[in-house]
């Protein structure tokens, strides 16, 4: 073990290296469509995290994913100049820094990591995670004069309403004729099937690799996680991605077969609700780990872990992008928390108030009171943003960070 | 505040009306004891179907912008804020119920949060936010016939159509009166129009359309050209009390465009169609309602719709009202600030915590009037040199 990894108290997966090269190999591709991209009559679309990509690929559109660039853009430490960027063009420092940050990198490319984004043919924009992706595509389809594609997928108040799946259904129909028309590709539904049966295969994988964490110790922790789910979020319905999940399922069990854990002495263990603070994630995740506190589970890379819903293809893809869990109520979220709790033996959890993310965070302050109801365990609540380093107070978290790890001494 | 004066024999009725607007539905037990109220937060949330129902739809206002319920985080808008923390003071005990409808994400949020920790029952309904998309009418319908489901258990009645019939008329007889007032707007003083507009969505909805009915005449007769005054657009989300219309008067300017859910956008959109399927009728008028950020018809439906209605009211400037924390607004003030641009309206954006306007918001108020008034002077000097 290095000295660096020493004073973490961290265990590395060996893993990463593969990591490393499969995104590598991803961010290539993407940056070098162009070159690519048109001879091969293969489209670049900007997606956002929940949509439906399987269809994407079923027309040999390559996606291209905005906030998975804009976490690149924050561990880089960019986001608070690209944010300044879109601040000064008008937009307001209160609206979310992914889409700040972005809009910054397309009005400055020169000061974005991996010199920003390639510019797309196309938009594709599902508002099953916040209205802000509506919003924040809207204005992308203004400056880059590219169609955009939305889906629309109602907000579950409770359970799946028949006609939210059937209007998201017809919307998922048009969205096919409308790709026939851009790609002059007519939908191979054997070709969806098979994008589809990778996204199975690979979600159901990185849930292995995640249920595996339920041992004690916990061969992962937080930054494990959000580190290790870039593949499933940009390269679900790929064979890379699926092989790559075969890899760090297999470490991931053989770390549990030997009773490796990701923090050495693993003496609590703790649930994460809500996006990664990016540009700390490690140095906030330190405080924890020195203490021998571990994440061994969250809500967040666990939105990726979600089954597919039965029936034809388009019926799987309506009703299983409308039932992600930012879609839901805080009923819903409060019993996932719970069972999460339960599942994973946590001795607390905690909260990131998003400044960002308002579907996220507005209403953990409820399901905080509830959790610790039901479960008996503690809640912390910190307040943050997930990108943008200037919403992050290190020493009044540190202190409220400390206070609640002393309460399991 | 209010300087317009009022006849003697016609100051009963508009003065309910202001009263009304002022007060925001607090004596809303003593001056309406037979009436019975559903609190509503959003006008995407069809009125008819309350009506239909024998109750009152009721717009729930904050009476302060500084409340700070913990179970919101600081950096939610002051609207959700203040009407959350009077619910958790029991302040809207009397009502039925609540109506939320999914337009921003905050209010979808405050749904859940009040269905934990509110005391009320709660009807939810999620209209499409792709106005136009594949089978979004559809689906509209399905979610208005859900509500009216919801009203059905918490009311134990079961309104015939007729019912439905009746309160869409009501409804549009109310908007046609509504549009009377706003043909006038450029000619009565901006605080007037703008509370004669909420006090419709505060008191009940047949005694609103009466009491209109009697003030119309005065109105016309106190019509009169706004003179010099800088022709304002004024557009944003909620605005609870009339102070900024207030201000805008106080230093020469008129509004003659209001754009936001409390004023004229509420009432807007084409004229009801009676079919013979008043769901169809009610979700199209709710479709083709001029679009609010949140929903989209088209792309640029919105800032197209308020660019036309600039030009054809004549608009020299706009205040883009942002209320803190209102993405969907802030959002929308960057087009749309430079779609008006465009067509030679002069812009100021105006970030609030509530609806209150102070020393800072009337300086830069008044030197945004002023560069309207300079600007009209060159120009005209331009057009004598010519």
């Amino acid at each position: 073990m290095t000295q660096k990894t020493q004073q973490r108290n961290y265990r590395p997966l060996r893993s990463t290296d593969t990591l490393k090269k499969t995104m590598k190999r991803y961010y290539i591709l993407t940056g070098y469509h162009r070159y690519w991209g048109k001879p091969m009559g293969r489209r670049i679309a900007w997606v956002t995290s929940g949509a439906p990509v399987e269809i994407l690929r079923a027309f040999k559109i390559h996606p291209a994913y905005p906030e998975q660039y804009a976490a690149i853009y924050s561990t880089n430490k960019a986001t608070a100049q690209l944010c300044q960027v879109a601040e000064a063009a008008g937009y307001s420092q209160d609206l979310c820094s992914y889409a700040r940050s972005n809009i910054g990198g397309v009005l400055r490319p020169d000061l974005a990591p991996l010199g920003g984004m390639p510019k797309p043919d196309l938009l594709v924009a599902c508002n099953n995670i916040c209205g802000t992706v509506l919003k924040w595509y809207e204005v992308l389809a203004r400056h880059f004069k590219v169609p955009l594609l939305v889906l629309d997928t109602p907000y579950l108040t409770g359970e799946m309403r028949s006609q939210a799946r059937n209007y998201v259904l017809e919307q998922l129909k048009a969205m096919v004729a409308e790709l026939e028309k851009i790609t002059g590709r007519t939908l191979d539904e054997s070709e969806l099937e098979k994008q589809m049966e990778f996204s199975r295969e690979t979600t159901g994988l990185w849930k292995e690799a995640r249920q595996a964490c339920q041992s004690r110790p916990s061969p992962l922790n937080a930054p494990d996680l959000f580190i290790h789910m870039a593949p499933i979020v940009v390269m679900r319905g790929t064979k890379a991605g699926r092989d790559y999940y075969r890899l760090f399922r297999d470490e991931v069990r053989e770390r549990e077969a030997l009773a490796q854990g990701a923090v050495e002495n693993e003496r609590i263990r703790l649930v994460w609700d809500n996006i990664a603070i990016w540009p700390k994630v490690f140095s906030f995740n330190k405080m924890f780990t020195e203490r021998g506190a571990c994440f061994v589970t969250d809500t967040y890379s666990g939105g990726w872990a979600m089954e597919q819903a039965p029936g034809t293809p388009l019926e799987s893809l309506a009703a299983t992008y409308t039932e992600v869990f930012l879609n839901r109520s805080p009923e819903f979220r409060t019993k996932q928390l719970v069972q999460l709790i339960r599942d994973y033996q946590a001795d607390g959890f905690v909260m990131h108030s998003n400044r960002s993310c308002k579907p996220y965070s507005l209403v953990q302050e409820v399901i905080r009171r509830r959790v610790m109801m039901e479960t008996g365990v503690p809640g912390l609540m910190i307040e943050a943003d997930m990108a943008d380093p200037r919403a992050y107070a290190e020493e009044p978290i540190r202190n409220r960070v400390q206070a609640f790890l002393e309460t399991f001494d | 505040m209010m300087e317009w004066s009022v006849p003697e024999e016609k100051r009963d009725s508009l003065s309910l009306l202001l009263e009304e607007s002022a007060l925001k539905g607090s004596k809303r037990k003593t001056r309406y004891p037979n009436h019975r109220f559903l609190g509503i937060l959003c006008s995407y949330f069809p009125e008819e179907l309350i009506m239909a129902f024998g109750l009152e739809p009721l717009r729930l206002l904050p009476d302060s912008a500084q409340r700070t319920p913990a179970e919101l985080p600081p950096f939610s808008c002051s609207l959700a804020r203040g009407i959350l923390d009077m619910e958790l003071q029991g302040r809207w005990e009397d009502l039925l119920g609540v109506g939320f409808v999914h337009t921003c994400d905050t209010m979808q949020c405050l749904s859940g949060i009040w269905e934990f920790a509110g005391k009320q029952n709660i009807i939810n309904m999620v209209p499409p936010v792709m106005l136009k998309a594949a089978g979004a009418n559809q689906y509209y319908q399905e979610e208005a016939k859900r509500a009216w489901e919801q009203l059905q258990r918490l009311t134990g009645h079961e309104p015939t159509e007729e019912s439905l019939r009746e309160a869409i008329r009501l409804c549009r007889r109310i908007r046609e009166k509504v549009n009377e007032v706003e043909e006038l707007r450029g000619k009565l003083p901006s605080p007037l129009t703008a509370a004669l507009l909420r006090a419709g969505q505060l008191m009940p909805r047949a005694i609103y359309a009466e009491v209109l009915d009697e003030v119309l005449p005065e109105l016309y007769a106190r019509a009169e050209e706004s003179g010099s005054r800088a022709r304002l657009m004024v557009t944003g989300a909620v605005l609870e009390n009339d102070h900024l219309y207030a201000m805008i008067e106080e230093l020469g300017g008129r509004v003659v465009v209001d754009d936001t859910c409390t004023g004229y956008r509420h009432y807007s959109g084409p004229p009801m169609e009676e079919s013979s399927d008043p769901w169809y009728d009610l979700v199209k008028r709710y479709e083709d309602m001029p679009p609010c950020p949140c929903k989209n018809q088209s792309l640029n439906a919105r800032l197209e719709y308020l660019g036309n209605l600039a030009s054809r009211r004549q608009v020299e400037g706009a205040v883009l009202v942002i209320r803190k924390y209102c993405e969907p607004h802030a959002w929308d003030a960057v087009p749309l600030a430079e779609t008006l641009q465009n067509r030679g309206v002069r812009t100021l954006v105006l970030e609030l915590e509530g609806a209150d306007v102070g020393g800072q918001e009337r300086t830069r108020l008044q030197a945004f009037l002023e560069s309207i008034l300079e600007n009209r002077s060159s120009d005209s000097e331009g057009r004598a040199q010519a």
